[in-house]
């Protein structure tokens, strides 16, 4: 083999793959053994991490121009060996843009958090065998969104699991990582033999494990094992995904894992899920026709959405808060996704990339946070805004990107989900996904003030006395939250451009499958759909940006220039707000006792026998006493045991298998 | 004879789920999930078995037209599932001893720090 056959760059799909499990075994063969160097105990280790992460994010992007913006799609054999007699023999790979999309992602994601990971792990022990098993999950999960072969999707899927598990327990003496792992672990393998199960039920029906060919025989020949095999596949994929019913684990996981594996584990595997789920119902079944599997995938995604954002309102847990908050996005992805048009595919992939940006970023802040201070617990933290200033912006930028604030990423994917949703609902006339659109726009407001409490409670207020000491994070641990919060930032002011290379060569791909079969050299009647991305109403997010800005002015320019009490005798909210900004009416109001009731003030009311720097222990402390029994359900629904949730990953199997049953 | 096979496998996936659902003993957990994990081997050789084959290994100029094995391919997957579930097993058997230690106790019921 020579050197240009070597750099075709049909080669570099099993290249970025390769390296990465290549530098998992150099490591691995390095032995154990720390180095003397403390700001650096993994040696030399990390910086064959980083290598190995860059070089894989390299190979994926020189794949851009291909099979992006030309539109190829790269079909490769192991060793050669293709087709015989009409069936595939060989082990394929197959890369269109969708595999491609979400393996340059998850790249992104592994590399970032390879930078973050050589200064964070300075405090464990175990740090060499931390980056074996680093490396391993990342090269699982690219392996995963790479193949063309069923079977290999599965060995991906165990590799990352367990690489998973073994990240999240490793760190034994942290509060939970055990039992964290442990759960994970056991629903983690219902959810891979589920799989397994899928998986061979469809080759004892066509005795193929190659995914072109199985999507090419699959569709019209549907029978009952079929069926059973799609809901095994589905549920198993949702375990990767932590959906409804798995997001506990996800909280668990998140919690007791090092900040850069939870950002793997939300940025990243989530995303594995994801793209099984869209593989197998776009490509593999080619049931997204049909507006059950259309109903099914809308309602699990609105569910997951509106579950975990009011999850997340309950915990007191900086990391476990986020973990909801991601499974609350995801539930965004899954909706749109479900909606079955291009523009709502689209969407949903552009949210699922700015999911890994700003989910990313507030990862690694809320690490950064833990890695000074040595704790996540929201009612201990406080005013860390003046010994951590770059943290703090770094970190408002993820929270305005999630919430959904211009000109930020999150803004642009979800005005993109609102349009695609009620562009459904005026095709086809259906009043329920103008709901979604409701829902929507209900958890972003949600997630807004979510991430005014834990910004409030983190970085403003009152700072406890412990924290005098606090440093700034070392360089290269910010350097890894600047370049997420670049991509934030670039991604939420060119959307056109983003969507125009990334999603919706992406979003086509989905749509013609015809091509994803013959690519692999089998015959294949499907038409080539007539894609087009145009959208009703105004699309321009920098209108939206303006009119945000004049809105602050409007509320600043007043309260600034003290003509608020022209405005305080009108009353109403506004005057309420700018009372509140401008600090007039922040005297608390004295009872007839004499005592001092601070109940009924803005923001900082609450409870006075509680103490804490915001009123009440909580800034929505009335919005919380409203939805009391709806919290408490959820509290003693989400119990921590095992058992609990091994059930609901059985009943929503058993649930998927009636409905496929019934609606295929 | 070969649809016993596919009701056993079926009936030791049930099983294992059952023992994972109603058994508070963490190592009772684990051996459901290997319950699970021996129901999907017996599934998969079951499908690959045609009755009367003999076993797929030739050599170069025996195998012929009228060469008559059951299907290669399940055996290499049920291979590649036993290691995985002893990987499962080796693994969920280190957690279940660490937990232990940790928290004097195998019941599922008493380990729930992180809830709700």
């Amino acid at each position: 083999m020579n050197l240009a056959n070597m750099t075709d760059y049909h080669h570099f799909p099993i290249y970025s793959v390769m390296v990465l499990f290549l530098g998992a075994f150099i490591i691995a063969s390095t032995g154990s053994k720390p180095s003397k160097d403390p700001k650096n105990p993994a040696g030399f280790r990390a910086w064959i991490a980083l290598c190995a992460t860059a070089l894989s994010l390299f190979f994926l992007g020189s794949l851009v121009k291909p099979v992006m913006l030309e539109g190829e799609i790269i079909s490769y054999w192991m060793g050669s060996r293709a087709i015989a007699g009409g069936y595939a023999i060989g082990i394929a790979m197959e890369v269109d843009a969708l595999s491609l999309f979400f393996a340059l992602l998850i790249a992104t994601a592994v590399f970032v958090s390879a930078i973050y990971s050589i200064r964070y792990m300075v405090h464990d022990e175990c740090v060499p065998q931390y980056y074996v098993l680093y490396c391993m999950l990342a090269g699982g999960v690219l392996g995963l969104v790479l193949s063309g072969d069923i079977f290999n999707m599965f060995i991906m899927v165990e590799i990352l699991t367990f690489a998973a598990v073994a990240l999240t327990s490793f760190r034994t003496k942290v509060y939970g990582a055990l039992e964290a792992a442990f759960k994970y672990l056991v629903v983690g393998c219902m959810g891979s033999t589920a799989i397994l199960t899928g998986v061979i039920m469809l080759y004892a029906q066509y005795h193929t494990l190659n995914l072109a060919q199985l999507a090419n025989l699959v569709p019209g020949t549907m029978n009952n094992a079929t069926k059973l095999a799609f809901a095994f596949l589905y549920i198993g994929f949702s375990t990767k995904a932590f959906i409804v019913p798995f997001h506990p684990l996800a909280a668990d996981a998140h919690g007791a894992a090092p900040a850069s594996i939870s950002v793997l584990i939300s940025g990243v595997l989530t995303k594995s899920g994801i793209y099984g789920i869209i593989r197998l119902t776009y490509f593999l079944f080619q049931t997204m026709n049909l507006g059950s599997m259309q109903f099914m995938l809308v309602f699990i995604g609105s569910v997951s959405m509106f579950v975990c954002v009011t999850m997340a309102l309950a915990q007191h847990d900086f990391k476990r808060l986020l973990a909801y908050h991601s499974i609350s996005q995801i539930g965004y992805v899954l909706a749109a996704v479900g909606l079955s048009t291009s523009l709502g595919i689209s969407a949903g992939l552009y949210h699922a990339m700015n999911h890994t940006l700003f989910k990313g970023l507030l990862f690694l802040a809320a690490g950064a946070v833990l890695h000074e201070t040595g704790t996540t617990d929201l009612g201990k933290l406080g005013g860390l805004s003046k010994k951590m200033p770059h943290t703090t912006v770094l970190f408002l930028i993820g929270a305005f990107s999630i919430s959904g604030v211009p000109p930020f990423n999150g803004f642009a994917s979800k005005w993109m989900i609102y349009q695609a949703t009620y562009q459904k609902a005026v095709e086809s006339n259906n009043i329920g996904f103008l709901l979604v659109t409701i829902v929507a726009l209900v958890t972003s407001t949600l997630t807004l003030a979510s991430f005014v409490k834990v910004t409030q409670s983190v970085f403003f207020g009152q700072m406890p006395k412990e924290y005098e000491n606090v440093k700034e994070v070392p360089f290269g641990m910010r350097l890894a939250m600047g370049i997420l919060a670049c991509l934030c930032i670039v991604t939420g002011l060119f959307p056109k451009t983003v969507t125009g290379v990334l999603t919706e060569p992406a979003a086509k791909a989905v749509a013609n499958v015809g091509e994803y079969i013959t690519a692999m050299g089998f015959k294949s009647n499907l038409p080539v759909p007539n894609v087009t991305f145009a959208q009703v109403g105004v699309w321009e997010p920098i209108n939206w940006l303006l009119i945000l800005c004049i809105a602050l002015l409007a509320l600043t320019i007043p309260a600034v220039a003290g003509k608020y009490d022209r405005v305080s005798e009108h009353g109403g909210p506004l005057g309420a707000a700018i009372e509140m900004v401008s600090g007039k009416n922040d005297q608390p109001t004295v009872d007839e006792n004499g005592e001092v009731d601070t109940k009924y003030q803005l923001f900082y009311g609450g409870e006075k026998n509680v103490y804490s720097q915001v009123g009440g222990g909580d800034l929505f402390w009335g919005f919380k006493h409203n939805w009391r029994h709806y919290f408490d359900f959820m509290h003693n629904l989400h119990s921590g045991i095992v058992n609990d949730y091994a059930l609901w990953a059985v009943v929503a199997l058993a649930l998927a298998i009636v409905y496929m049953m019934i609606v295929l | 004879m070969i649809q016993f096979n596919y009701v056993c496998a079926f009936f030791l996936i049930v099983l294992g789920f059952y023992t994972i659902v109603t058994k508070y003993n963490l190592v009772k957990t684990v051996i459901g999930m290997s319950i699970m994990d021996y129901g999907v081997n017996l599934l998969i050789i079951s499908i690959g078995y045609t009755p009367g084959g003999t076993a797929p290994i030739f050599t170069k100029g025996e195998l012929t037209q009228a060469s008559y094995f059951v299907d290669p391919i399940p055996q290499a997957l049920t291979l590649t599932s036993i290691v995985i579930g002893a990987c499962v097993t080796a693994m969920s058997m280190s957690l279940v001893m660490r937990l232990h230690e940790s928290y004097g106790t195998l019941d599922t019921r008493e380990i729930r720090r992180l809830r709700g």
